[in-house]
């Protein structure tokens, strides 16, 4: 099964050779581990997490509701869902311009779970020279149990993460219990093997390869770099040239530069890069080449900052500049999506009013001789109470407008079907068809209030 | 095929796969938000299915097509290199 595993790697991507990152202390790390750790964390414990008796966060599919904390979206509220996507997607356009791939190395789902999946590996197999090692060696029964721990430990947290998905979808008391007492559904499981087998793959072997030639934002972030966006760079003109040399020598006394040609940079990158060829898309900007390379530096006692966070601007010694046109364009347009996307969700009025003649008759005449025309009215209550309503009509002189349910409840979040008639003198009606208001007016909340336009038919003027 | 060759099998799969199945994401969110599939369901067909089984199935419908539609592109990408690498050898 070990083995088995191990064959996509070799015919994923052309010449494509297994990295074994290095293992590495230091600042940036920490505040990387940090991350996966505190973004791992809200995945896994977001559905536990209970608000106003029901799931905090939970996609309630067959009621077609939303649950985020305090607020419940609608389907008709799909475009706050769409807004906020293309406010996630521009402040990655801000973000970028400004500090780089920070995204990349710090918070993207496939880094967070990559550094996962290495420390369960760094656990089991050991450091990178041992992972090398127990790679190249033959089949074993050693080599088989650890593999196959590997595997299993991987896999438990793979179904573990589909598990934490689909409770995102079906409430997580439900789902759990469908678990213990195995009852889980088709589809529930198909999810749960789904999610999780594609967690473990792209985790376990897919890796550095989904960032290389799967992701997009890879492809274009460059569009939006300039001279002045952060970077991870190595500094050249103090590095070369480089070589080996005894610790303690002077670096102009045997005429090199600061680089010691150790390579513990190369060990350490996640992508497998050289970070001293220069600036290169493969590069997620994780930092760990800084910290490795400021651990030899210390030792070295040379000071730090051979590979560092820079812009290009600054390493050329040329003026840095934080604020400039690219960055103005992009936080103007994501404040002003941003006040549009809250404004619009304070004044959302969560009350809909749906009216739909009586497609069966045009209309139809009433004993003392009036036109009516019938209409089903659906009245959906999006608020979490329940509220009594007022129905009135307007737009032709003297309507009478009569409901089979006069009292007009709905409960929170449900919807209430009732039919109303318009009748209306033949002599007020200026044309064959014209049109009315139905106006909908909470009891107790002034600010539930919805108008909705229609069409009254008559017989038309001869 | 020579040119579908050189670009490894997996690669395709992926190259198909993987943008078809982010389509359908976007494609089952637009389409659900308004639609519920309750009523799309005919009424003579006596149907009973839950509602996670039904949008599992419209995600899956949208990831065929738009599989289709992205191996689609990639087979006339290879074939078209391959015809102008016989006109212009
Ligand atoms: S070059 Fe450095 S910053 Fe870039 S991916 Fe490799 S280790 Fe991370
Ligand atoms: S870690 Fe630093 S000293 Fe070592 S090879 Fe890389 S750049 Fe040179």
């Amino acid at each position: 099964m070990a083995q088995q595993a191990e064959v996509p790697l070799q015919s994923l991507y052309e010449a494509h050779k297994k990295i074994y990152p290095r293992e590495i202390g230091g600042r940036f790390t920490r505040l990387r581990m940090l991350s996966v750790v505190v973004l791992l964390g809200i995945y896994y414990i977001m559905p536990l997490v209970q608000w106003d008796g029901r799931q905090a966060i939970l996609f309630d599919l067959p009621a077609r509701k939303f649950y985020l904390f305090g607020l419940t979206l609608w389907p008709q509220d799909f475009i706050y869902l769409a807004a906020l996507l293309i406010l996630a997607g521009l402040s990655l356009f801000f973000f970028t311009a400004l500090i780089g791939r920070v995204w990349c190395g710090y918070a993207c789902p496939q880094t967070v779970w990559t550094e996962a999946y290495l420390w369960m590996e760094r656990k089991i197999e050991g450091k990178r020279g041992s992972r090398m090692k127990l790679d190249k060696a033959p089949m074993s029964g050693a080599k088989f149990r650890t593999k196959l721990l590997k595997h299993t430990v991987w896999i438990a947290f793979s179904l573990w993460t589909g598990f934490t998905f689909v409770a995102y979808f079906t409430p997580i008391r439900e789902l759990g219990n469908n678990l213990v007492t195995l009852s889980l559904g088709p589809w529930e499981t198909f999810w749960i093997l789904f999610y999780g087998f594609a967690t473990y793959g792209n985790a376990g072997f897919m890796r550095e390869q989904v960032c290389k030639y799967m992701c997009p934002y890879a492809r274009f972030q460059s569009a939006m770099f300039d001279a002045d966006t952060l970077i991870v760079a190595y500094h050249p003109e103090r590095g070369e040239p480089r070589g080996s040399r005894r610790r303690g020598v002077e670096p102009q006394s045997v005429g090199l530069g600061d680089c010691i040609d150790c390579n513990v940079c190369v060990q350490v990158c996640p992508t497998g890069i050289d970070i001293r060829d220069g600036l290169q898309y493969e590069c997620i900007a994780c930092s760990a080449c800084i910290d490795a390379c400021d651990e030899i530096m210390d030792k070295m006692n040379y000071p730090r900052g051979l590979v560092r966070y820079t812009t290009e601007n600054s390493a050329e010694g040329k003026k840095q500049h934080i604020v400039r046109p690219r960055i103005l364009v992009y936080a103007t347009i994501l404040l002003t999506l941003c006040g549009l996307l809250l404004t619009n969700l304070a004044q959302r009025i969560p009350l809909d009013l749906d009216v739909i003649r009586d497609r069966n008759s045009l209309y139809r005449e009433t004993r003392d001789g009036l036109i009516e025309n019938v209409y089903t009215l659906k009245i959906l209550n999006m608020d979490d109470q329940s509220h009594r309503y007022e129905l009135r009509a307007e737009g032709i002189d003297g309507l009478r407008l009569q409901l089979d349910e006069p009292d007009i409840r709905v409960a929170a979040g449900s919807v209430a079907e009732l039919v109303a008639r318009i009748q209306a003198d033949e002599l007020n009606l200026e044309d064959r068809s014209v049109e009315v208001r139905f106006y909908l007016q909470a009891l107790d909340a002034n600010h539930l209030s919805v108008v909705e336009e229609a069409r009254f038919v008559g017989p038309g003027r001869l | 095929m020579e040119e579908m060759k050189s670009i490894s099998l997996t690669q395709q799969f992926i190259s198909v796969l993987w943008p078809s199945f982010a389509m359908a994401i976007v494609a089952s969110g637009v389409f659900f938000s308004a639609f519920d599939p309750r009523d799309l369901i005919p009424y003579n067909l006596d149907i009973d299915i839950s509602p996670l089984a039904a949008y599992s199935i419209g995600f899956l419908l949208f990831w065929l097509l738009c599989i289709l539609s992205s191996w689609g592109t990639l087979y006339f990408a290879i074939s078209n290199c391959r015809l102008t690498a016989r006109h212009n050898p």
